[in-house]
């Protein structure tokens, strides 16, 4: 009886550990199932997108208005099709004038040809300098405007559409970065829709208002082993009149040179961040008619047109301090003049002081308090505003 | 006058496309020796504050670091340890 008993235990037994060995075979595969198909969902395709962009608001106070501004959110679409091929696009949707404007800032593709050249195709912002193309966005901008000149509405151009080639590369210790592009270029402005702006430069000019082309390029140097400093001249070159006018054979050269020094400086606990741009448009002179004339209708004149601007800045934050609050502290300062043609109904000679104190939650998002003192002569005002003033901007901008 | 500048300038622009091309050959040890991070410090900031590793996911980083290269024009190598190294400490 006890043998039948022992019998029936381990008979028993044995059936319940190999029960629950397929259990548990059973679970494991079931797990191995899972994390299959979890991997499946989550591993990355080929093709890549990411949304990033930023956006900035902030309340201005000048001496005749204060006024809380819309600022402007810009989303950023970039799609990695494969390694070598890229897509980038840039929309701005803007309140201004009681109204919201939308902006294609850029739209292309880049395609990598070899490890040193990039083909880049479509619309793009134009290494002119560096201030547009590196340092307009809000959250990177130190100040909460832009320096006298530069972005929408200013001498030097923002964006084209064209092909260009680029690339950078070691020499040594030293490294080189370089773009060659061809445009359509800006148009001239003759005077028949803006009198008040002939012999400005518009740089909106699609479709092109000529056959030519504008050719022009970038070239960066940066002398030291751990890229500080970086030293960059360009140029464009092109006719800017319109087929088929009197203005046919104008042409324009624009030119910059600038430079950028950040380094760290352990001495302050802080960094310090150096940039400058001087930039020249020259464009070949041309007669305008006078209307401001009445009494001699079709009457003409003309300018020398050559406009200069420059800006200056310098950027100090005690980042390696170990305090919190003083090392998201940055204080900043820029210089900026502009000057226009003489003589041209668009004669400026302005100066401007930018003083600044930022205030970073993190890399990315900025308080940005700035007092402006804008001094000279404005021929033609923007929009019937009078630039020449005091005023404190305060905006905040993320990037994400 | 003008024309003149246009040749020499783009003749410039074809010399350094040249020297770009071969230049794989002049790169020093400081440079080939450069780790992700410290290449991710030295450029970075040369624009705007540094990010966070942990700011994006692997996948994102690829895509945010081929942007930085085409805009900031960093080189193959630069851009492929940067690369690496987010990934490696986000």
């Amino acid at each position: 009886m006890k043998k039948l008993i022992l019998i029936i235990v381990i008979f028993w037994g044995s059936y319940s550990l190999l029960s629950a060995q397929e259990d548990i075979k059973q679970q494991v595969k079931e797990l191995t199932n899972t994390v299959d198909s979890l991997e499946n969902i989550t591993k990355p395709g080929k093709s890549k997108f990411l949304l990033r962009g930023y956006a900035h608001a902030g309340l201005e106070i000048t001496d005749n208005e204060s006024t809380f501004e819309g600022g402007s959110f810009n989303p950023i679409f970039l799609y990695k099709q494969s390694d070598r091929l890229l897509f980038e696009s840039e929309l701005e949707f803007e309140l201004e004038d009681r109204q919201l404007s939308i902006g294609l800032e850029y739209a292309n593709f880049s395609y990598l040809l070899t490890k040193s050249v990039t083909l880049r195709l479509g619309k793009m912002l134009l290494p002119f300098g560096i201030f547009v193309d590196r340092m307009h966005p809000a959250w990177i901008n130190k100040f909460s405007s832009k320096p006298l000149g530069v972005g929408h509405g200013g001498i030097l151009p923002t964006s084209d559409i064209g092909v260009e080639l680029s690339g950078g590369a070691y020499l040594g210790n030293s490294k080189i970065n370089y773009s060659a592009y061809v445009i359509n270029g800006p148009r001239l402005n003759e005077g028949d829709d803006e009198p008040e702006e002939a012999g400005q430069l518009h740089f909106d000019n699609f479709p092109d208002n000529n056959n030519n082309k504008m050719i022009g390029g970038r070239l960066g140097f940066l002398p030291l082993s751990n890229s500080s400093l970086e030293l960059g001249f360009s140029g464009m070159y092109g006719k800017v009149g319109s087929r088929g006018t009197e203005y046919s054979d104008i042409g324009a050269f624009l030119y910059a040179i600038d430079l950028s020094y950040v380094q760290s400086l352990s001495f302050m606990s802080s960094v310090l961040s150096v940039k400058a741009q001087y930039s020249g448009v020259n464009v070949d002179q041309a007669s305008y008619i006078d209307t401001e004339d009445t009494l001699n209708t079709g009457a003409t004149y003309t300018f020398n047109n050559t406009s200069t601007t420059y800006f200056v800045e310098g950027a100090l934050r005690p980042a390696l301090l170990n305090n919190n609050f003083f090392r998201n502290l940055e204080f900043a300062v820029r210089y900026s003049e502009l000057d226009t043609p003489e003589g041209s109904m668009w004669d400026s000679k302005l100066n401007q002081w930018e003083l600044g104190l930022n205030y970073w939650l993190d890399w990315r998002t900025v308080f940005k308090f700035t007092y402006r003192i804008t001094q000279g002569e404005a021929g033609h005002d923007e929009g019937g505003e009078s630039p020449i003033g005091n005023a404190f901007l305060f905006h905040w901008a993320i990037g994400f | 006058m003008k024309k003149l500048i246009l040749v020499n300038g783009l003749a410039a622009l074809l010399v350094l496309l040249a020297i770009t091309f071969f230049s794989n050959c002049a790169t020093s040890n400081v440079a080939m020796n450069k780790s992700g991070a410290q290449l991710w410090g030295e450029n970075c900031v040369r624009c705007h504050n540094t990010p966070s590793p942990e700011t994006f996911s692997d996948v994102e980083w690829d895509v945010a670091v081929m942007h930085m290269r085409v805009r900031a024009n960093l080189t193959d190598e630069e851009a492929k340890k940067i690369t690496d190294f987010l990934k490696t400490a986000n």
